[in-house]
């Protein structure tokens, strides 16, 4: 069994954001929703002061509650275990945003606006089909989907999804640093696995959420 | 002296260019707020009046709405107006319906469900009561809307524990996720079922009250174990996992920042203590009790609902990483592949 996860080598991470820009671009996320920021802390005082970073986003957890919480079952758990929001479903109730350690849910506010140039308030549905997560719901909460539409898009074409750049998440993509990793969790040969492997294995944020998160880390400070 | 800096919490808010989205620091939910305490607190006081109504046996002799006993109404209109409020809050609420799908893990869903089933079960119960420009379209089905009979009684248990469910799930919501470590405990969902039932109890003392009829030392002798429990679920609550990042944030504006003067004085203090002071009063001294119990009406009903928005308000994240901390070594993927 498929199961998609990243690892992220913060020591790796040199705080430039084009992971969070290349997300925003590629999703159209709504105004004040970023689905994968970089998180930055000082440590010290002046001169021996430091700048870390912390690349964030959903961490697809195997007991994701998320899905638990929502009333709607608009949060739902692939077979692959990259966790979507069906935005057309969501009712807005937030009890996710509530449930979720990582404060990965974004709920497009009447702040926020529609991401499509020109689009109107409400759902786009002119927005073809290939650019259907870029349609976001005023009132819904959305969120980092791993973007499941270029790894179905690369699994459709044979592309290999966690290193063709069409079959790879867009935060990956365009880290000039290298330190996002994404493949199949379950694959002993995978990239991610030989990674963590390389490592001793890998951590999570929040383990005393003990959601089991996909998305494992290298390197924290 | 190594030290995370102000955009770690201390206070001097987001350092970033573009929100606290990118700070590393306990952050507050902001998502829930005077909207869900409103709908929390109806909930409460709903599903309690009906159930202290039935078990204390006051659905007669408290006066009558068309026909229907004042509690009954009262505990009608709670539920109505606070589920209101939760579908007014909802970012779609022409969508509310599908809230009633999750039953599988979600308490919102059981809670929606719980509201409904009582507000059916309920309404047919006193339906045969029902009381239009002087006939009663409904008396001839049968059932006693009093639960007096086989009918009557059943339809009253199905209400009953629907009305216990509505009392509890909204604790249940907050303290199911370990997102929030101030929520998760289960002393969360106890002191709203505790409050709701000590809200509940005041109310219908006030209704006893206003319809002229004697508030007894055993109503007053429930009210004062209902708020000694409250009180031991409060203390207990505040005293238990005090360190836990999350927590301890939340613990110090509530008993030392800005949420003190609320919490201590009004919502312990004078929200619940006082309220069992005078009920122990009540019991005692029968010339005062109507007064003593408006009294506690009137502190409790407010102390409860600011129990439940300072809930809500001290809902705090931890950071999602500890610096030096770290978290376990994943055991999800074997050491070498």
């Amino acid at each position: 069994m498929t199961r998609w996860g990243m690892v992220i080598d913060a020591a790796r991470c040199v705080g430039c954001q084009a992971c969070t820009v290349a997300c925003k671009t590629e999703n159209q996320s709504p105004l004040d929703a970023w689905y994968a920021p970089v998180v930055e802390w000082e440590e010290g005082e002046f001169p021996d002061a430091t700048l870390n970073y912390l690349p964030v986003l959903c961490n697809h957890c195997e007991d994701a509650p998320c899905v638990t919480a929502c009333p709607s079952g608009a949060l739902t758990r692939r077979d692959d275990g990259i966790v979507m929001a069906d935005e057309d479903v969501c009712i807005g109730s937030r009890a996710c945003m509530t449930a979720c350690p990582y404060g990965a849910l974004h709920f497009f506010s009447e702040r926020g606006t529609v991401a499509v140039e020109g689009a109107p308030a409400e759902a786009v549905p002119s927005v073809p089909e290939r650019y259907a997560h870029q349609r976001h719901v005023r009132g819904a909460v959305s969120k980092c989907t791993y973007c499941a539409h270029k790894i179905d898009f690369g699994l459709e074409n044979g592309l290999e999804v966690g290193v063709h750049p069409l079959a790879t998440p867009a935060c990956v993509v365009t880290c000039p640093a290298e330190c996002r990793i994404f493949g199949d969790l379950d694959d002993p040969d995978s990239n991610v696995s030989q990674y963590l492997a390389d490592y001793g294995g890998g951590e999570v944020l929040r383990p005393d959420a003990k959601t089991l998160p996909s998305t494992q880390y290298v390197g924290l400070p | 002296m190594t030290a995370v800096g102000p955009a770690a919490g201390g206070g001097a808010g987001p350092q970033n260019v573009f929100m606290d989205q990118f700070d590393l620091q306990a952050r507050t939910q902001r998502v829930w707020d005077i909207n869900h305490a409103i709908w929390f607190t109806l909930m409460g006081v709903g599903g309690g009046v009906f159930l202290v109504g039935r078990i204390l046996n006051l659905t007669e002799g408290l006066g009558y709405v068309l026909g229907i006993p004042t509690v009954d109404v009262v505990s009608f209109l709670a539920i109505a107006v606070g589920g209101a409020i939760l579908v007014a809050d909802l970012g779609r609420p022409l969508q509310a319906w599908r809230a009633f799908v999750n039953v599988r893990t979600s308490w919102i869903s059981w809670g929606a469900w719980s509201d409904l089933i009582f507000l059916v079960v309920a309404g047919l119960l006193v339906l045969p009561a029902l009381s239009l420009g002087g006939s009663e379209p409904f008396s001839g089905l049968g059932w006693d809307p009093h639960g007096g009979d086989g009918g009557g009684l059943a339809l009253e248990i199905v209400a009953g524990v629907a009305a216990v469910v509505v009392m509890t799930y909204a604790g249940a919501v907050l303290a199911r996720p370990r997102a929030i470590p101030y929520w998760n405990s289960s002393a969360v969902p106890l002191q709203f079922l505790l409050s709701s039932a000590a809200m509940s109890v005041a109310v219908v003392m006030l209704i006893e009250v206003i319809a002229g009829e004697p508030v007894t030392a055993g109503q007053m002798v429930l009210l004062a174990v209902l708020t000694a429990a409250l009180l031991v679920a409060t203390v207990a609550h505040l005293l238990t996992r005090t360190t836990e990042p999350g927590k301890r944030e939340s613990l110090e504006r509530l008993l030392r920042g800005q949420y003190r003067g609320l919490f201590v004085g009004f919502v312990v203090a004078a929200g619940t203590a006082l309220p069992l002071v005078l009920a122990v009063v009540g019991a005692a001294a029968s010339g005062a009790r109507d007064a003593l119990a408006v009294l506690c009406f009137l502190l409790l009903v407010p102390g409860g609902f600011w129990l439940r928005l300072l809930t809500l308000r001290v809902g705090i994240f931890p950071p999602v990483h500890i610096p030096g901390v770290g978290g376990p070594r994943s055991v999800a993927i074997p050491a070498g592949g």
